[in-house]
């Protein structure tokens, strides 16, 4: 059978030739289709598979005080990441740092899920790691599987001052945050982000721009060693903010204001910086950094003098006597008084059914619109407002800023209440509100609310004759002016007059303000504000002048009595920490 | 001893030998590159690996050699026999990788029976097809050849091994139609699974059912044969949809997945995309041995024996796979050539059967890799790795030596 012959058709023998020719031609066209003609684009294809970017975190910038003195600095932290696919037994590992480091390991699992962004790359298992804990976990190295130790800039604090509101804080991005963020080009999870005050504020100056360091990984996105012909992108430093605060005066208020609950702000009126800005009590800044337990975050929150409240662009405050100024603008203006004209106080005065008093139950006698701002005689205001419109109070209101914000850069800044007749009949209809509330209005009282930064804008158009500057932190900032006021230069000169008066004259409510300093003139008004929450809030709104050097104050001391006895002295401590420096400049001089 | 060798070698067809020359040494270069960067213990690298192989595989090749053709013709079935047996004794092992292919008789490697299977079936397949060539025009005869390739298939295909199982299949019909076997035949044998595989696309079904028609007017079959043979078909592609839906859900991923690997990106689509950014970025000229990024970085699956394309593309570039599919093509040519010129019926069927095993592998591993047809680990003969399969190929490259007459030419 081995022998039966081979009788092949020669068309079958060219049928399998030309199918193996056929089949191998398209073999070598597919070929060519891909290295040839597809090559630029597998190209492209193979060094993206090879080359992993990782973006190198750039250090934000320094926030200094205007003589270039650190308020906020970045410090090296170690972190402790984990990469989830080498870690094998996560239990083990944390229960390993935990003995270690301290921290619960519920906390470290948090943390890790919460950091998580896939399985090659290093998720956050906890921060500030101290030196011991490092080298307690270097020496357990050998139990572990997948964590390592990161160099991470944190930030840190002047430990002289607190002014947590101003500086505000920075918070790390977490995979919630980011994907309610818009802008998530440039930020990713476990970066720092600016979350309040001037971090929030100048973000994007403090950011800088992250650098790129090109890793050569493998196909499990292990990487195997640097990639040679790209070079890394450096990250860009963010800049450093100066701002206006004067340190050494911020430094010395908060001292002052230590044993109070309420505000100072010193700012300079011909410009609009702020040198000092004290809102106590406050929080030190670093809780938002570090590992804040959950009750040391209840404590603050729930505390009930509320130091998260930043009560100088937040705090809602009646003006009491402070705002007296605006009703004898508003009569001067409208030559509805004369300069000598006396109104007499008999320490009450009954309109209609109503008995208002005067804060010297003995009363004042006759006196002057001089005599009344500086000794602060509310019998005269009670009467000499009635000749003038509520529209017109208002009107006068809002030129010096009450009512709407200040444009302060810091975030989420209040607009306060200013009760026009629109918001009265909503309030009280037409028919529920008298002129009684006018009378009211005069002295700071009933619906008006400010906030203490828009007092501050109030004083310093008085300064300045309102030719003052929004009030701002950024040094670097070209001042903006305010709204334009087009008033008598007679009216300016007369008020400035008045409060000069209010701090000099023998029986000025001011007294304690003035520091007595020869060449240095101090202008202010107190204000003792009834609060039906509690005891009366004390006032002091003034400025110095020294030259053409000048300087405002506003202190608010909640519940703190009397403006003049205990506002006022707190404003001398301010003028006398500012010009005393001049005083010895002048001395060396002769 | 030299001198026998010499008086079996002396008037072997001399290109098939170049060309099985050539083919291995690119195999050694490319596993040589992929071994630069696995580290470990020297002797234990792909390379080396498969230097040592190379010498069962030489010794193989020069057993056939010297083995008579009777003996071959004579024992086949014997061969045939035990063959069925072996590749049974994997299931009685415990599985490697999730698989019966292998068996581990205590060796440092495993054998896998399943490669020889491929050429003793073939031999067999001829020998059944020279025994009977006379009654090779009716259709019944056609069917026991089927059986001999069909029942090693089905238990390869339980391993499982799809591969192999459709390597055994893929002989019959060339060898077949190579013994004269009528073309409508054939097509009687194929139709019921193009049936089934044109069902689900309403436009290739109706050109198919055209297509089926023509060919019935034309070869004109008897009326009852014809109309059955017609509407069976076409009731068999009605049906299957139905067949399809009753499956369940993962069983139709998985076959979907077979034909069309994009759905499953993470699966076999990963690795076609892998292979196919190898090879494009690899151009015209290659990166250079040993700087293959894909390969070195792992991207590549399998790169040593079912993607050792892969690295030739990257690292040789196009010039290379070129000349590698020409010298494949010549050396198919050749057996071809060999098979029409043998004096006898046997060694020329047997010389186109392995000439189609070859043809499948280069073509499944080839077009695998560049993504034409489903990932189907089939290795690529000389050049990939792995014991079983070189020995095998040297085998069969013994067998074309052996089976071509001294004759031609």
């Amino acid at each position: 059978m081995l022998k039966s012959k081979n009788l092949v058709p020669r068309s079958r023998f060219l049928v399998a030739n030309s199918l193996i020719i056929i089949v191998f031609s398209i073999l070598l066209i597919r070929f060519f289709h891909i290295q040839v003609y597809g090559y630029d684009k597998y190209k492209k294809r193979a060094d993206v598979n090879r080359i992993r970017a990782i973006p190198t975190v750039a250090p934000r910038g320094m926030i200094l005080d205007r003589y270039g003195q650190t308020l906020v600095d970045n410090y090296p932290t170690y972190i402790l990441t984990g990469l989830p696919n080498e870690m094998g037994n996560e239990n083990w590992n944390f229960s390993v740092i935990s003995n270690c480091t301290s921290i619960d390991t519920s906390i470290l699992m948090d943390n890790f899920d919460r950091y998580f962004r896939g399985r090659f790359i290093p998720s956050r298992i906890t921060k500030d790691l101290t030196f011991d804990q490092l080298s307690c976990i270097e020496e357990h190295k050998h139990e572990l599987t997948g964590i390592n130790y990161i160099q991470f800039p944190e930030r840190s604090f002047s430990l002289d001052v607190n002014m947590s509101h101003v500086l505000g804080y920075v918070k790390e991005i977490d995979r919630l945050l980011l994907s309610n963020m818009d802008d998530t080009e440039q930020y990713d999870v476990g970066d720092l982000i600016g979350w309040q005050g001037i971090e929030k504020q100048y973000e994007n100056q403090l950011r800088g721009e992250k650098g790129l360091s090109f890793l050569q990984v493998d196909a499990f996105g292990r990487e195997v060693g640097v990639v040679k012909d790209i070079n890394d992108i450096k990250p860009i430093p963010g800049k450093d903010v100066f701002t206006t605060i004067d340190l050494g005066l911020q430094k010395t208020l908060e001292k002052a204001m230590s044993n109070y609950i309420g505000i100072a702000l010193v700012t300079d009126p011909a410009t609009g910086q702020i040198l000092a800005f004290v809102s106590f009590p406050d929080f030190s800044p670093d809780i938002f950094t570090g590992n804040t337990t959950l009750r040391e975050w209840r404590e603050i929150v729930n505390n009930p003098t509320k130091p998260l409240l930043n009560r100088i662009t937040n705090g809602l405050y009646p003006p009491g006597s402070t705002l007296k100024m605006i009703t004898a603008i508003a009569l001067m203006e409208g030559l509805m008084i004369e300069q000598n004209e006396e109104f007499e106080c008999a320490g009450i005065y009954q309109f209609g059914d109503r008995v208002f008093k005067c804060w010297k139950v003995s009363g004042h006698g006759k006196v002057n619109l001089d005599q009344a701002i500086s000794q602060s005689c509310n019998i005269f205001f009670y009467q000499a407002v009635q000749r003038i419109s509520l529209n017109r109070f208002i009107n006068l209101c809002q030129n010096f800023g009450f009512g709407s914000k200040t444009g302060i850069d810091l975030p989420n800044e209040l607009a306060g209440l200013l009760p026009t007749r629109d918001y009265m009949n909503r309030r009280y209809t037409s028919r529920g509100w008298s002129r009684g509330h006018l009378l009211n209005l005069a002295l700071g009282q009933g619906d008006l609310l400010a906030t203490p930064i828009q007092l501050a804008v109030y004083i310093n158009k008085i300064a300045t004759k309102g030719k003052t500057f929004k009030p701002h932190f950024l040094l670097s900032k070209v001042p903006e002016p305010t709204n334009s006021m087009n008033l008598n230069e007679q009216t300016w000169i007369h008020i400035q007059d008045y409060l000069f008066h209010a701090v000099t004259d023998k029986y000025g409510t001011g007294s304690a303000a003035d520091p007595k300093i020869n060449g240095i003139n101090v202008y202010g008004k107190t204000g003792t504000a009834q609060n039906p929450h509690g005891g009366d809030h004390a006032w002091f709104v003034g400025y110095a002048k020294d030259g053409n050097q000048m300087a405002s104050t506003i202190i608010l001391l909640e519940n703190g009595g009397s403006g003049g006895k205990n506002a006022a002295p707190i404003a001398r401590i301010a003028f006398e920490h500012l010009f005393k420096k001049n005083i010895i400049n002048r001395l060396a001089v002769k | 001893m030299f001198k026998a060798v010499y008086n079996q070698t002396s008037d072997m067809p001399i290109s098939i030998i170049i060309f099985t020359i050539m083919l291995t040494c690119l195999g050694l270069i490319s596993l040589f590159s992929i071994s630069m960067n696995q580290f470990g213990d020297l002797a234990i690298t792909t390379f080396t690996k498969q230097v040592l192989f190379l010498i069962p595989s030489l010794v193989g090749f020069l057993t056939i050699i010297f083995i008579p053709k009777y003996i071959i013709h004579k024992y086949i079935y014997a061969a045939y026999s035990l063959m069925l047996i072996f590749i049974f004794v994997p299931f009685l092992f415990d599985t490697i990788a999730g698989t019966h292919r292998w068996i581990n008789i205590g060796l440092p490697v495993g054998v896998q029976p399943s490669e020889f299977a491929k050429w003793i079936m073939v031999v067999a397949l001829a020998r059944y097809l020279s025994d009977h060539n006379l009654r090779i025009k009716r259709f019944t005869t056609l069917l026991f050849p089927i059986f001999i390739a069909l029942v090693p298939a089905i238990i390869i295909l339980q391993q499982p091994d799809l591969g192999t199982a459709i390597i055994l299949l893929m002989p019959i019909f060339p060898m077949l139609y190579w013994v004269g076997a009528r073309p409508f035949h054939l097509f009687i044998l194929v139709a019921p699974v193009l049936s089934i595989a044109f069902a689900f696309h309403t436009i290739s079904f109706t050109a198919w059912a055209i297509l089926m028609g023509s060919v019935l007017y034309l070869t004109k079959p008897r009326l009852f044969f014809g109309v059955m043979f017609y509407f069976g078909n076409i009731f068999l592609g009605l049906l299957s949809p139905f067949l399809w839906n009753s499956l369940r859900p993962y069983q139709q991923k998985r076959i979907l997945t077979l034909f069309n690997p994009e759905l499953d990106p993470l699966g076999a689509a990963y690795q076609t995309i892998q292979s196919k950014v190898a090879i494009g970025s690899g151009g015209f000229f290659g990166k250079g041995l040993g700087s293959g990024t894909q390969t070195h970085l792992k991207f590549l699956p399998v790169q040593e024996s079912d993607f050792i394309v892969s690295v030739i593309g990257e690292e040789f570039g196009f010039i290379t796979i070129s000349i590698m599919l020409i010298i494949f093509s010549l050396f198919l040519l050749k057996i071809v050539k060999l098979a029409f010129f043998a004096k006898e019926r046997f060694p020329g069927l047997v010389l186109i059967g392995i000439g189609t095993i070859f043809m499948a592998h280069i073509f499944v591993n080839t077009a695998m890799s560049t993504g034409m047809i489903p990932v189907k680990g089939l290795p690529l003969p000389f050049i990939s790795a792995g014991g079983s399969f070189l020995l095998s190929c040297f085998i069969m490259l013994g067998l074309i030596i052996k089976m071509s007459d001294e004759s031609i030419e």
